[in-house]
C-alpha cells in the first residue's frame, strides 16, 4: 500500500510535466492545425535557459523561470512568424516537415553551444518531506503546485480575456473568427507564444530534477503526442487529464509489471485507441 | 535575361556542390615533414563525434590529442634516426558499425594511417573484418567487452580491462558490509544487460538473493523516482546500478531521498568524479565502483592530472579513464614504433606493444601494464574504489586467471 | 517526337554509364563505399516516396521496416545459415506482410493522425528490437552477417562487386517505381492523393489503394535494409530508429518528393555532402534544419522539381527560337 501511494505521488509529479508539455502542443494544434514536432525543443530550450541562469548568470530560481518563460514565448512566436505563417493553406504534412526542420535547427544549435553533454542543474530546493511513509522532495512538490497554478492561469486566460476568447473562437471555427473581425494572424502569434511559455514552464520546473541535454525533448514530445491524440487534438482538459493518466499508467505498469516495458505503454495505448477510434478518444472542444 | 541568369546560377551551384563532394573525397593529407621539422605520422580515430554518443567519443579523442600534443612538444619520437610526431585524423561513425567501416576506409584512403583506434565493440568487430586485408592496419580497440577477443585478430590490441573482472571483487566488499539481498537497477543497453547477468550469477553463487530486474534505459528515462521506489520496495541491502555517470548519480540521489541506507554496486561505465557533480560524498557512502582516474594510486597519475588541467583548463572537470587509457595507449604506440623502427608496418608495431608497455617511463605510468595476451588483450593493474567513511579506499582487481601473458 | 526520345535516352543513359564507370573512374574504396550506402538508402527512400509522394501519406515507421528487412536477412543468414538469395525474398515477404497488417490498422487514420500512428509504430519496432535480445542482439545489434553469396561465376565479397549489386538493385527499384507510376494503378494513386472523395466518386477503392501503396513502400524499405545488412556485415537498432526515417525524409524532400529522380538525387547529394563536410559534423543539423524549412516553404518540388522547371523553361526557349 505504501508502495502504491509512493508511486501515485511519483506519477502525479511526472504527470504535471507531461500535462504542461501536452497543453502547449494541443493549443497550437487546435488553433492552427500544426502538429508541432519542434515543441519538445522549446521544452529543452526552457531547461537550458534555467541552466544558464542558475550556473552562469546568477539570481534566484524564480527569476530563472520568469526569464525562461519570456525567452521561450518569444521563440515560439518567432517560429510562427518565420515558418508556419508561410505554410497557411498547405497540408498538415508540410507543416509537420517544416516543424522537423525547426527541431533539427534548435537541437543542432543547442549541441553547438553546449555540446552533447548531460548538464546537471543545481537544485534550489533539496529538502525531502516524509509523511505516511511516503517520501517526496520539495522540488517535486513545487512541480506539482506550479503546474496547477500554470493550468489555472491558462484557464483564466482562455475564458476571461479577450485574447483567450479569440483563441477559442479560432480553434472552433477559423473562417467564422475571421468574419467576426478577429485578427487571425495576431491570434496565431499569441497562441504560439503561450505554447512556448507552457513548454518553458515544464522545462524550467523539471530541469533541477533531471539532466539537461540537446535531445532531452525527444522522448517527452512523443509522449505528448500520444496524450494529445488520446485526449483529442486541441482539447485542453483532454491534455491535462491525459498527462496525469499516462504518467500514472507508466509508473504503475512499471511497478507491477516491469519498468523495461513501461516505455512501450504510451505507444501501445495510442495504437489501440486509434485502431478503434481513428479520431481519438474525445471529440475536440477547447 | 533573368531566366538565363537564374539557370546558370542554379546549374553553377550544382556543379559547385558536386565538386565539393568529390574534392573532399579525393584530396587529403599525406605523410611528410610538418612545420616544426618533425615527420608526421597519421593516427586514425573512427568513432562517434556526433549524435548521442558524441560526448563519449570526444572524451576518447581528448586523451589521444593530449598524448599527441605532448609528444610533439617534447621534440617527437625517434624512428630511423629522424624525429616524428603524430597527427590525429578523425572520421565520425555516429556509433554505427557500418559507418565505422566507411570511416576507416576514408581514413585509409586519405591519410594511410598504420594505426586506427575505435571506441566501441560493434565498430571494432566491423574493422576486424578489414584490418588484415591490404592496406593492413593495427586496430586499437577501446572496449571492455571480452567478446572482441574471440576473433583472435593478430593486428588488434584491446586497451581497457575486461568488464568481467569487476564483479567478484565488488561483491567481496559489499556483501560482508551490507548483507546478501541485491536489487537490480542497471541500464538496459546490451552492455548493461551483460553486466546485470554477470552480477546476478556471481551474487547468487555466493548464496545471496537477487530480486527481479528493475532495469531502465538510463539514456531515455526522464524521472528515475518510480523505478527506484519499486526497487527499494524489495528491501535490498545493495543496489546494482549504472549507465552513464550523470543519470547514475540521479539514481543514487533518488535512492537516498527515499531513505535507502545500503550500498551501491556501480557498473564501470559510471565514474565517481563525474557523479560528484550531482551528488555529495555522503550520498556515495557504501558505493563500490571503478577507482577515480584522477586519484589513481600510481606514480604517473598526479603529474598527468596536472598536465591535463594545464592543457584543458578546469572546464573539463576531471579526466576519466576514457582519457587516461587512450592517452597512455598513444604513448604506447609511439614507444612501440621506436622499438620496431617503423611507423608504417602494423605487424612490426604490434609485435613490440608488450615490450613498450612493460618499459613505460614513470611519468607515463598512470597504469602499471603487464603485456599483451595471445588474443590481443593488454593487461594492466586496475583498482576498484570502495567509499568508506567519506574516502575512496583502493581495492586491487585481480587479472582473470584465464588471461595468459605472452 | 524523335528528339524527345533522344533527350530521354541521354537523360537516362548518361547517369547510368557514369554510375557503371564510377568505381573505375575514382579508384577510391572510400568513395565507392559511400556510394554503396547511398544507393542502398535511396532504395528505401523510393519506398517513402511511393507513400508520401504518390499517395500523400507520411509514414514515420519507414526506417522501422528498413530495420526489419535488415534484421530478417541478418538473422536468417548468420544464425540459421540461409543463403542471402533466399533470405532477401523472405525478408521482403515478411516485411510486406507485416506492413499489410500494420496498414490495416494505421490506414484507418489519415494525414497527421496517420503520421503519428506510424511514429508510435516506429518507436515500438525499435523498442522490440532492443529488448528481444536473444534474437536481435539487443542494443549491440547483430554482427558477422555474411556478404551475399556467389551466383555462378559472380561473387560479391569485394567492395566493387557489392557496388554493382547495389546499383543493379537500385536500377531495378527505379524501374519498378517507374512502371508502377505509368500503370493504371499509379494513376489511381495520384487520384487518391489529389482528392480521396473524387477518387471514390469515380469508383476507386481508396482504402485498397492506400493499403497497396503502404505495402509497396514497406517492401522497398525492406529491400534496402536487407542489402544494408549484407553489405555492412552488421546491423543495430539505430538503423531502424525514427531519426533514420527523418534522415530519409530530408533526402526525399530536398531531392524532390513525387518525382522519379528526386529520391536518388537527394540521397546522393545529402549523404555525399555529409561525408564532405565531416569537419563541420556538429553543424549539420543546424544547417539541414533551415534547408528543410526553405524547401517546404519555397521549393515544395525539391531539386528535381526545380530541375524540371528549369528543363521545361530551357526547352520552351529553344522551341521559341
Amino acid at each position: 500500500m505504501t508502495l502504491f501511494a509512493q508511486q501515485f505521488v511519483n506519477g502525479i509529479a511526472l504527470g504535471s510535466v507531461y500535462a504542461l508539455v501536452a497543453l502547449g502542443l494541443t493549443l497550437v494544434y487546435g488553433v492552427l492545425k500544426v502538429p508541432n514536432f519542434a515543441h519538445g525543443a522549446l521544452y529543452m530550450a526552457g531547461a537550458y535557459v534555467v541552466y544558464v541562469m542558475l550556473t552562469a548568470v546568477g539570481g534566484s530560481y524564480a527569476l530563472a523561470i520568469a526569464v525562461a518563460v519570456v525567452v521561450i514565448a518569444v521563440m515560439g512566436a518567432a517560429m510562427e512568424f518565420v515558418v508556419f505563417r508561410r505554410l497557411e493553406g498547405k497540408s498538415s504534412v508540410h507543416a509537420m516537415i517544416a516543424a522537423l526542420g525547426v527541431l533539427f535547427f534548435l537541437e543542432g544549435t543547442a549541441d553547438v553551444i553546449w555540446g552533447p553533454d548531460f548538464r546537471p542543474v543545481p537544485t534550489p530546493l533539496d529538502g525531502v518531506v516524509t509523511a505516511f511513509g511516503i517520501n517526496i522532495t520539495e522540488q517535486r512538490i513545487l512541480v506539482i503546485v506550479a503546474a496547477i497554478v500554470a493550468m489555472a492561469g491558462l484557464y483564466f486566460l482562455l475564458k476571461r480575456t479577450l485574447v483567450g476568447m479569440s483563441i477559442e473562437a479560432m480553434a472552433q471555427d477559423r473562417e467564422g473568427a475571421l468574419l467576426v473581425g478577429i485578427d487571425t494572424r495576431r491570434v496565431a502569434l499569441i497562441t504560439f507564444a503561450i505554447s512556448g511559455a507552457l513548454a518553458a514552464i515544464a522545462g524550467a520546473l523539471i530541469a533541477p530534477l533531471v539532466l539537461v541535454f540537446p535531445t532531452m525533448g525527444a522522448v517527452i514530445i512523443l509522449k505528448a503526442f500520444v496524450i494529445v491524440i488520446l485526449g483529442g487534438m486541441g482539447s485542453v482538459p483532454g491534455a491535462i487529464l491525459g498527462g496525469y493518466l499516462l504518467a500514472l499508467a507508466e509508473t504503475m505498469a512499471g511497478t507491477y509489471v516491469a519498468f523495461a516495458f513501461s516505455e512501450l505503454i504510451a505507444f501501445a495505448l495510442l495504437v489501440l485507441v486509434l485502431v478503434f477510434r481513428p479520431t481519438g478518444l474525445f471529440q475536440k472542444g477547447v | 535575361m533573368r531566366r538565363i541568369r537564374r539557370r546558370s546560377g542554379s546549374a553553377g551551384r550544382l556543379v559547385l556542390l558536386a565538386s565539393v563532394v568529390f574534392l573532399a573525397g579525393a584530396c587529403g593529407g599525406e605523410g611528410g615533414a610538418g612545420e616544426d621539422g618533425l615527420e608526421v605520422v597519421p593516427i586514425g580515430f573512427a568513432g562517434p563525434l556526433s549524435g548521442g554518443a558524441a560526448y563519449y567519443g570526444r572524451n576518447v579523442l581528448r586523451g589521444l590529442q593530449m598524448a599527441s600534443d605532448e609528444i610533439a612538444e617534447s621534440g617527437g619520437f625517434m624512428v630511423d634516426g629522424r624525429a616524428h610526431r603524430f597527427e590525429i585524423v578523425t572520421a565520425d561513425d555516429r556509433y554505427l558499425p557500418y559507418e565505422t567501416s566507411t570511416a576507416a576506409r576514408r581514413l585509409l584512403q586519405q591519410n594511410q594511417p598504420a594505426v586506427i583506434l575505435v571506441p566501441h565493440a560493434g565498430g571494432i568487430r566491423a574493422l576486424q573484418e578489414i584490418n588484415l586485408r591490404e592496406p593492413k592496419f593495427l586496430l586499437l580497440a577501446y572496449s571492455s567487452e571480452p567478446s572482441i577477443l574471440e576473433a583472435q585478430n593478430p593486428l588488434m590490441v584491446m586497451l581497457p580491462p575486461r568488464f568481467d573482472g569487476y564483479q567478484e571483487p565488488f561483491i567481496d566488499v559489499l556483501m560482508p558490509r551490507f548483507g546478501n539481498r541485491l536489487a537490480l537497477l542497471g541500464t538496459t543497453t546490451a552492455y548493461g544487460r551483460a553486466w546485470t547477468e554477470s552480477v546476478t550469477a556471481e551474487w547468487t553463487s555466493r548464496g545471496g538473493t537477487v530480486g527481479r530486474d528493475h532495469g531502465v534505459d538510463y539514456n531515455t528515462t526522464t524521472d528515475f523516482t518510480g523505478a527506484v521506489s519499486r526497487a527499494l520496495a524489495d528491501n535490498p541491502d545493495v543496489l546494482f546500478i549504472g549507465g552513464p555517470s550523470q543519470p547514475t548519480a540521479l539514481v543514487i540521489r533518488a535512492a537516498r531521498e527515499q531513505g535507502f541506507g545500503g550500498g551501491f554496486l556501480i557498473m564501470d561505465q559510471a565514474k565517481f568524479m563525474e557523479m560528484l557533480d550531482i551528488v555529495s560524498m555522503e550520498a556515495l557512502e557504501g558505493a563500490v565502483g571503478v577507482y577515480p582516474q584522477s586519484l589513481y594510486p600510481t606514480e604517473g597519475t598526479p603529474g598527468w592530472v596536472a598536465r591535463y588541467h594545464e592543457r584543458f583548463g578546469q572546464d573539463f572537470q576531471v579526466p576519466t579513464s576514457e582519457v587516461a587509457i587512450n592517452y597512455q595507449g598513444l604513448h604506447l604506440v609511439a614507444r612501440a614504433m621506436e622499438l620496431a623502427g617503423t611507423t608504417t608496418d602494423p605487424e612490426a608495431i604490434r609485435a613490440r606493444i608488450g615490450e613498450a608497455a612493460r618499459t613505460m617511463p614513470d611519468e607515463l605510468r598512470i597504469f602499471d601494464m603487464g603485456g599483451v595476451t595471445d588474443a590481443g588483450h593488454l593487461t594492466r593493474a586496475v583498482f576498484a574504489a570502495h567509499v568508506l567513511n567519506g574516502e575512496f579506499i583502493a581495492v586491487p582487481i585481480p587479472v582473470p586467471a584465464s588471461t595468459q601473458l605472452r | 517526337m524523335g528528339s524527345a526520345h533522344v533527350r530521354r535516352a541521354v537523360a537516362l543513359g548518361v547517369p547510368l554509364v557514369l554510375a557503371i564507370l564510377f568505381p573505375l573512374l575514382v579508384n577510391n574504396p572510400y568513395l565507392v563505399s559511400v556510394a554503396v550506402s547511398a544507393y542502398v538508402t535511396a532504395i528505401a527512400v523510393y519506398g517513402l516516396n511511393v507513400m508520401l509522394g504518390y499517395t500523400g501519406q507520411l509514414s514515420l515507421a519507414h526506417a522501422g521496416f528498413y530495420g526489419i528487412g535488415g534484421y530478417t536477412v541478418g538473422i536468417l543468414t548468420s544464425d540459421y545459415g540461409f543463403s542471402f538469395w533466399l533470405a532477401l525474398p523472405i525478408a521482403l515477404a515478411f516485411t510486406s506482410l507485416l506492413g499489410h497488417l500494420i496498414g490495416l490498422a494505421a490506414l484507418r487514420t489519415r494525414h497527421d493522425y496517420f503520421a503519428i500512428f506510424t511514429l508510435a509504430v516506429g518507436v515500438m519496432i525499435v523498442i522490440v528490437i532492443e529488448r528481444w535480445e536473444s534474437l536481435t542482439g539487443g542494443t549491440d545489434g547483430l554482427i558477422g552477417i555474411p556478404a551475399p553469396g556467389s551466383i555462378g561465376p559472380l561473387s560479391f565479397t569485394s567492395l566493387n562487386s557489392q557496388y554493382y549489386l547495389a546499383l543493379a538493385f537500385l536500377v531495378f527499384t527505379i524501374y519498378v517505381v517507374w512502371s508502377l507510376m505509368h500503370s493504371l494503378v499509379g494513376r489511381t494513386f495520384l487520384a487518391v492523393r489529389n482528392s480521396e472523395e473524387l477518387a471514390r466518386a469515380v469508383g476507386i477503392d481508396a482504402g485498397r489503394t492506400h493499403q497497396l501503396s503502404f505495402v509497396i513502400s514497406a517492401a522497398l524499405a525492406a529491400l534496402g535494409g536487407g542489402l544494408y545488412a549484407a553489405f555492412s556485415g552488421s546491423i543495430g537498432p539505430d538503423v531502424g530508429d525514427v531519426p533514420m526515417t527523418f534522415n530519409m525524409l530530408v533526402y526525399l524532400m530536398i531531392g524532390g518528393v513525387a518525382s522519379l529522380p528526386g529520391p536518388l538525387v537527394g540521397t546522393i547529394l545529402i549523404m555525399g555532402l555529409m561525408q564532405a563536410l565531416q569537419a563541420f559534423q556538429e553543424y549539420t543539423l543546424m544547417i539541414l534544419g533551415p534547408i528543410l524549412i526553405l524547401v517546404v516553404v519555397f521549393f515544395p518540388g525539391g531539386l528535381a522539381g526545380q530541375g524540371k522547371v528549369l528543363f521545361e523553361r530551357l526547352t520552351r526557349r529553344e522551341a521559341d527560337q
